[in-house]
């Protein structure tokens, strides 16, 4: 373990590297030294994960993080530097590395530290109508106020200019059964010149709620983060609180976590497939894999009592089993759901209809993916090989050994591809851990109260990518601050920039390729 | 196309005639009050606040349970030290006010401060019947059996859209009673609303309300819209359920309601079925693999009295 901790020390210069547990590197570092510090990690092929800011608390300061991810020693490695509160600022590296854009910008928004050398320091989570000088995830912030709306426009769109060039405003409320956002298209005709994504109407408050409630009950917010991502949130969340006090769940518990995991991975992307195919007016297979997904989650209410897998894990371990009997029948279901699902897929990639509205439709470059941080199914449909069930297993995913699935296309067929093939290697992965379940107890007891002034980092591959949950608590071992990182956050920007070139109709099934989350993301 | 047509011949009708004949394993909790202590365990334990006691007098004691907050996480059930807390398997619950989704008990403290339940408190507001005639009144003859439904994601986790979206699936196909979700406000009759209701959704809510012609009814789906569910009431970011912003004709709650409670709700709100609120005691069907607590025994069914 240290001679991880070693390398990684050495690659990026950081004398004060500690472990604080395996797979979790922290260093502290001055305000000046953090663009060093970040340009080192970037060259030595570490990626940015995460961004986010926190508040000591009376008498103390504030702090910037930067969340390292390194794959070759695989570690997850926390750059911070003190912020003085009569000083609110720190140093940007957005100009270098994009991914860290919005990031920046929430701290600015949420903390009010400026993020200096920042190229757009333009707001990006507080709309327009919320008043200067009030900064939400500040200490002193009580979450029980109304804040007043203040009038005028403090971000204009992006004008354009021209004969036969114009605006076409989309959202918050949409035409089909989606979440709330606002889309505005620069068009010339049909062809979108540009996409300017302005989100946010669905912040919750989700952070400074876990502030406010007990910790135990977090794991119920957690659930909620986004509605699809119940387990994966709530691993990422429970895998935090584990690591914060030291208790690892049972074997057992961490089979029944990858089995709950996969499942949730598959059936959304069986319904992401209805979604497709509904969005290039293909109603035949649309209709067979909404029949696919219903009867995966009728199995998923009859085996856990929750169609959408709510209430499953807890904090050290799950509170459900699988006796035998149900493990062999959720088997013979799979079965069918193989068969079933081959013929969707070949029903679809056979049908010029389809391939000609997905085929080249959407395209990430594979460079853009990377420059803006794009994980998980997006990220590696543009070929980017990442996947923290490979390269920082959490649960029983370090038994295992499997080949992620790669796309190079970027296009919305190879994140077609992508589900279709993660599907596949789900139904394995669920059968050998199906098959092959240890005995034995399936919940950890947890102390009853957290360790004070301590923190640590959680994280689980969800189904759309990397849902990362960083814990830390105040002197009285309350939760002061809950970072959430939904993989949304990073891919918005992406979808942004695969949209340009492509024409106004095609943009409903580039979006649900994509299929991010709005609540994720805004929090 | 001939495969195509052969494989649709080859599955014939999915569609269940009774949707709503299925019953979850696990739904709203069920107290019997009767044999209940006010303990106050489950309240400590809801992770919402759906239960939650009160000391209106020194010697008196009042425990709520609001199925307009619950998320049916079971915690209660898990956490009830007498056994007295038990899942209901009846979840296709509606209402017409908040209030009805309300159950207070009262308790009288003896000499030992031991609790002893002694009534139910008659819920506030009108009842079901009289709410049902009013809205019938409202909508009387003008919506017929046609309805035209616009979604309003008004800040939710996506988890309510997911079932709403699944009502449309061909095993439930909400269109054969006539329900049709439209793109616009303008085109609609009903507006289906998720919560909870954000800052940054108000002002879109509200001008949604507006767009919709008279008489326009509003559907309140999950905890969150109908009570703001965890994400909570009044704070900076959640203004809370659906009827803070909008007046709200029937509530649907679960977190997320399962496609059969949203279109019980539709329904409902048509004036085609009646609204219920009592779930059943849990039925002697197998036991779902979801175990409360791995330390204590499952709670049986209380609600016989």
């Amino acid at each position: 373990m240290t001679a991880a901790r070693d390398v990684l020390r050495d690659r990026l210069a950081l004398e004060t590297l500690a472990e604080l547990r395996p797979g979790e590197f922290v260093a502290e570092v001055p305000l000046s030294g953090l663009p060093e510090t970040a340009d080192r990690a970037m060259a030595a092929g570490l990626r940015l994960a995460s961004l986010f800011g926190s508040d000591e608390g009376p008498g103390g300061g504030f702090a910037v993080h930067h969340l390292w991810a390194a794959t070759g020693p695989p570690g997850f490695v926390r750059v911070w530097a003190p912020v003085a509160r009569d000083a609110p600022r720190f140093p940007s590296i957005a100009a270098k590395y994009p991914v860290a854009n919005w990031f920046e910008r929430e701290i600015m928004d949420y903390f009010g530290l400026v993020p200096e050398g920042h190229p757009n320091r333009s707001r990006v989570a507080l709309h327009d109508d919320w008043p200067e000088n009030v900064w939400p995830l500040r200490k002193d912030f009580d979450d029980r106020q109304v804040v007043p709306r203040v009038g005028g426009q403090s971000r204009p769109y992006r004008p354009v200019i021209g004969e036969g060039v114009f605006h076409v405003p989309v959202g918050p409320v949409h035409a089909g059964i989606i979440e709330p956002g606002h889309f505005r298209f620069g068009v010339a005709g049909e062809p979108i010149l540009y996409l300017q994504v302005r989100l946010f109407y669905a912040h919750e408050g989700t952070e400074k709620r876990f502030e406010r409630l007990p910790w135990r009950h977090g794991l119920f917010l957690a659930e909620s983060i986004s509605g699809d991502t119940s387990v994966g949130h709530a691993l990422a969340f429970a895998h935090a609180i584990e690591r914060l006090v030291g208790v690892e769940p049972p074997p057992r518990a961490r089979h029944l976590r990858v089995v709950l995991l996969e499942l949730e991975r598959v059936y959304n992307h069986v319904a992401d497939i209805a979604g497709i195919a509904t969005d290039v007016a293909f109603t035949v297979p649309a209709a067979r894999a909404q029949i696919l997904r219903e009867g995966l989650v009728t199995m998923q209410e009859r085996l856990f009592g929750s169609r959408l897998l709510r209430g499953t894990i807890a904090l050290g371990g799950v509170k459900c089993d699988l006796t035998l009997g149900r493990r062999r029948e959720i088997l013979l279901d799979l079965e069918g759901l193989q068969r079933e699902f081959d013929d969707l897929v070949t029903l679809l990639i056979d049908s010029g209809n389809f391939t000609d509205r997905v085929d080249g439709t959407g395209i990430l470059p594979n460079q853009v993916a990377r420059d803006f941080g794009v994980v998980g199914l997006a990220g590696r449909a543009s070929g980017l090989d990442l996947d923290l069930r490979r390269d920082q297993p959490h649960d029983a995913y370090s038994g295992l050994h499997f080949v992620v699935p790669l796309e190079e296309g970027g296009d919305v067929r190879a994140r077609f591809m992508m589900r279709a093939r993660e599907v596949e290697l789900s139904l394995v992965i669920l059968r050998h851990v199906l098959e092959d379940m240890p005995e034995g107890r399936v919940r950890s007891a947890l102390p009853d109260a957290l360790p004070p002034s301590s923190s640590a980092l959680g994280w689980a591959e969800g189904w759309r990518g990397e849902c990362l949950h960083w814990v830390q608590t105040d002197g009285e071992g309350r939760l002061r601050r809950v970072k959430v990182t939904d993989p949304s956050f990073k891919n918005w920007q992406g979808l942004a920039h695969a949209v340009p070139g492509n024409i106004l109709p095609d943009f409903p099934v580039i979006n649900k390729s994509f299929n991010l989350s709005y609540s994720g993301n805004d929090l | 196309m001939f495969r195509i047509l052969s494989k649709s011949l080859k599955t014939g009708v999915v569609t269940k005639a009774d949707p709503f004949e299925s019953r979850p394993p696990l739904g709203f909790p069920v107290i019997d009050f009767a044999r209940c202590t006010a303990c106050e365990e489950c309240a400590h334990a809801c992770p919402t606040g759906a239960i939650a006691l009160a000391a209106p007098a020194a010697d008196r004691r009042q425990l709520s349970l609001s199925y307009a907050a619950c998320i049916q996480c079971r915690e209660c059930v898990a956490a009830c030290p007498e056994q007295v807390v038990a899942s209901g398997r009846d979840v296709e619950v509606a209402a017409y006010t908040r209030e009805q989704l309300t159950q207070t008990a009262s308790f009288d403290l003896d000499g030992m401060g031991r609790a002893r339940f002694t009534h139910m408190e008659a819920q506030a507001g009108p009842g079901l019947e009289e709410s049902a005639a009013r809205l019938r009144e409202r909508i009387r003859g003008l919506l017929g059996r046609s309805l035209h439904v616009r979604e309003v994601d008004a800040g939710s986790c996506n988890g309510c859209e997911l079932e709403i979206t699944a009502t449309t699936n061909p095993v439930f196909d909400l269109e054969r009673f006539g329900i049709h979700f439209v793109a616009s406000p303008r085109h609609a009759d009903l507006l289906l609303v998720t919560g909870p209701v954000t800052r940054n959704m108000e002002i879109a809510l509200r001008r949604t309300y507006e767009a919709a012609p008279e008489p326009r009814v509003v559907v309140a789906v999950g905890a969150c819209g109908c009570s703001g569910g965890i994400f909570g009431e009044g704070t900076y970011a959640s203004i809370g359920g659906v009827d803070r912003v909008v007046p709200v004709d029937v509530y649907v709650p679960g977190c997320p309601p399962r496609p059969q409670a949203i279109l019980n709700g539709l329904l409902v709100a048509m004036g085609v079925r009646e609204a219920r609120l009592n779930p059943k005691a849990p039925a002697a069907s197998p036991e779902p693999a979801v175990t409360p607590s791995p330390a204590r025994p499952r709670a049986r069914g209380v609600d016989e009295g």
